[in-house]
């Protein structure tokens, strides 16, 4: 009896059937209500504008947004120390806290799913320990190097990110599922080791050019790249992000594990791959912008979940504005809080980031595996 | 009836450990049949293998016709879909979304769900019934709902044969029955059906034929009335005859049948 289902412009047989005993009553209409991803979405575009014009207006030479509003539509021209402070100083970081913002946090989205675990994000996971390792053997070695036009420092930033998330994934997967410890104390260590030999290099550093950008990589300290910098940073942000979205469906079918998504017609081993290469362009992105910056992977994601829900295709667009709301808030915070001294933006992440880290680790203790 | 899915000489190790050693069997369309044997003896592992999710160490695995590992994996997982025993969801994901995941072979990486992507999760829905659940947490739900959602979510690959991995684990006696009832639907409905199963009484009053898997032995298969002898059972389950109802019913009624 051969009977033709698997039909997919056509109906199934199985359409005009009546399945058997229906349960009346049973399993009532429930769940949580979700906000409209396309709502969200509109307010966090609007919201993005915002932030970043009251980021720019802000600081020790303060610039009102009437200003700013005034100058862009031609109304009133900004002084030469205004438009000093606006195209050199803020501008720039303030577009690169965006920048790092939005990559880390979609980052930490790619490697939630790749995980299927709420605690995996870039700095957790020794991503970007990764990449600082390979950017100071570039500045070290071979800072004159480059390749089609790319540096070393971020080639290099990016194949130690790829590389960790392997060793990583590779020690903390069995059996399709991730084992949290493995992920925690594998990350851990890896970060350490990789951290610390950039202290090292810094110490072999005799003329401390290098120290510097280093210490303030190691702080994760976002500064003020050049124009051409953040051309390039913001291009591959766009390329890293136009190429995660085929992923989104892929990290929903992961979601039900190996098992399931084999079945389901996923290439599991081409598909994570793609997902290490992605998240490890954008910690190199955000690592090469900002250095080591923690948590904004792990927190910017977890909201988007709580708002929208885990399906990854609406959290996609969510997750990379709020990611970069986020950091240009925290960026503008750091380098307020106690002007005219800046708070390298890094450490400031650490105090919000530790805690909320410990919240979900609580949260989530059943899944351990010890 | 034409032969859906052939497994000839497939042999299976793990961790150096000998699975399954010259499993051989057929599943004719629109069959429905069970898979029994002790825990452990590779019921599973020959579920994965007919999945095409593992493959064989040797031995060949055709499905129409064509051997599994020439046919590209989205090919297989609209012909073929495999109810697992567990699913365990890292996120809150709800019930529909969990199902729209049956779609996956028909969806492009680009491209959305469709209109007919869309029609085949509600059928799926409804005939698992549990389109009233549709917007629950499936992490919340009980072990017999989760276990119809699964279903649900095969049903939504519109498969040709359905792969159940012990489908009446966690259901009370009703829901076992309604399960039953589901999948003489869906066998009536042209669906071929392997369930691996451990209550034998199910096993006998349901299923046109029984695959038999004991340690060491090959596999063994025939109707219900062949393979639930006592004498049979209780060399396959190590199970004394005097200890177990099914084996004393059996028994009996085997005696009757003989006076």
């Amino acid at each position: 009896m051969a009977i033709e289902i698997a039909t997919v412009s056509g109906s199934s047989v199985l359409e005009a059937a009546s399945p058997p005993g229906r349960h009346q009553g049973r399993g009532a209409e429930g769940g949580k209500s979700r906000m409209r991803p396309w709502l969200l979405i509109v307010l966090l575009a609007v919201a993005l504008v915002v932030v970043t014009l009251v980021s720019i207006a802000t600081g020790a030479v303060r610039i009102s947004p009437r200003v700013l509003f005034a100058a862009m539509f031609g109304g009133h021209p900004l002084t030469e120390t205004q438009r000093l402070i606006l195209f050199h100083i803020r501008l720039p970081r303030v577009l690169a806290a965006g920048v790092v913002g939005w990559a880390l946090s979609l980052a930490g989205l790619l490697f939630q799913g790749l995980f299927r675990n709420p605690i995996a994000d870039p700095y957790v996971t020794g991503s970007s320990g990764g990449a600082i390792f390979g950017a100071c053997i570039g500045i070290f070695f071979f800072s004159q190097w480059s390749v089609f036009g790319f540096g070393a420092t971020g080639l290099l930033a990016f194949a130690g990110s790829a590389a960790t998330m392997a060793v990583v994934y590779s020690l903390a997967r069995s059996a399709g599922k991730t084992n949290v410890v493995t992920l925690l104390l594998a990350g851990f260590a890896i970060s350490a080791m990789f951290t610390n030999t950039s202290y090292f290099f810094e110490i072999l550093d005799k003329n401390g050019d290098s120290n510097r950008i280093l210490i303030s990589w190691l702080h994760g300290d976002i500064g003020i790249p050049a124009w051409t910098e953040l051309a390039i940073s913001g291009a591959l942000l766009g390329v890293a992000s136009l190429a995660s979205l085929p992923l989104m469906r892929t990290l929903n079918t992961l979601a039900l594990g190996d098992e399931y998504a084999q079945q389901l017609g996923i290439r599991i081993e081409a598909a994570r791959v793609y997902i290490i290469l992605s998240g490890s362009l954008l910690t190199a992105i955000a690592v090469s912008l900002g250095g080591m910056i923690s948590f904004a992977g792990l927190i910017v994601p977890h909201v988007g979940r709580l708002l929208l829900g885990p399906d990854h295709v609406r959290l996609l667009p969510v997750t990379a504005l709020a990611g970069a709301i986020f950091l240009i808030l925290a960026d503008t915070l750091a380098r307020t809080i106690i002007a005219p001294s800046e708070v390298p933006v890094g450490i400031l992440m650490a105090f919000i980031g530790g805690p909320f880290f410990l919240y979900l680790l609580r949260k989530m203790k059943r899944s351990y595996t010890v | 009836m034409s032969c859906l899915l052939r497994l000839s000489g497939v042999h299976f190790d793990y961790q150096g450990h000998s699975v399954l050693r010259q499993a051989a069997f057929d599943l004719e369309e629109g069959s429905c049949s069970a898979l029994i044997g002790t825990n452990g003896v590779g019921k599973t592992t020959l579920l994965r293998i007919a999945a095409g999710v593992l493959r064989p160490a040797s031995g060949n695995v055709i499905l129409r016709g064509r051997p599994m590992e020439t046919i590209s994996l989205k090919e297989i997982a609209r012909t073929i879909a495999l109810v697992p025993q567990q699913l365990e969801l890292p996120f809150e994901f709800t019930v529909q979304q969990v199902v729209e995941q049956g779609r996956t072979p028909y969806i492009g990486m680009l491209r959305g769900p469709g209109r007919s992507d869309r029609l085949a999760v509600d059928r799926a829905l409804d005939l698992a019934d549990v389109s009233s659940l549709r917007h629950r947490i499936f992490n919340e739900l009980s072990g017999g709902e989760r276990q119809r959602v699964k279903i649900a979510l095969g049903l939504a690959q519109e498969p040709r044969l359905l792969l159940l991995d012990e489908p009446t684990q966690n259901l009370d006696i009703g829901r076992q029955v309604e399960l039953i009832d589901l999948l003489h639907f869906l066998r009536d409905q042209g669906i071929t059906i392997l369930a691996s199963m451990h209550d034998l009484h199910l096993v006998d009053k349901n299923f046109s034929t029984v695959l038999l898997l004991s340690p060491g032995q090959p596999l063994a298969s025939g109707s219900p009335e062949q393979m639930l002898k006592p004498s049979i059972l209780e060399h396959a389950f190590q199970c004394p005859p005097d200890r177990h109802p099914l084996l004393i019913e059996r028994a009996e009624l085997y005696r009757r049948e003989a006076r």
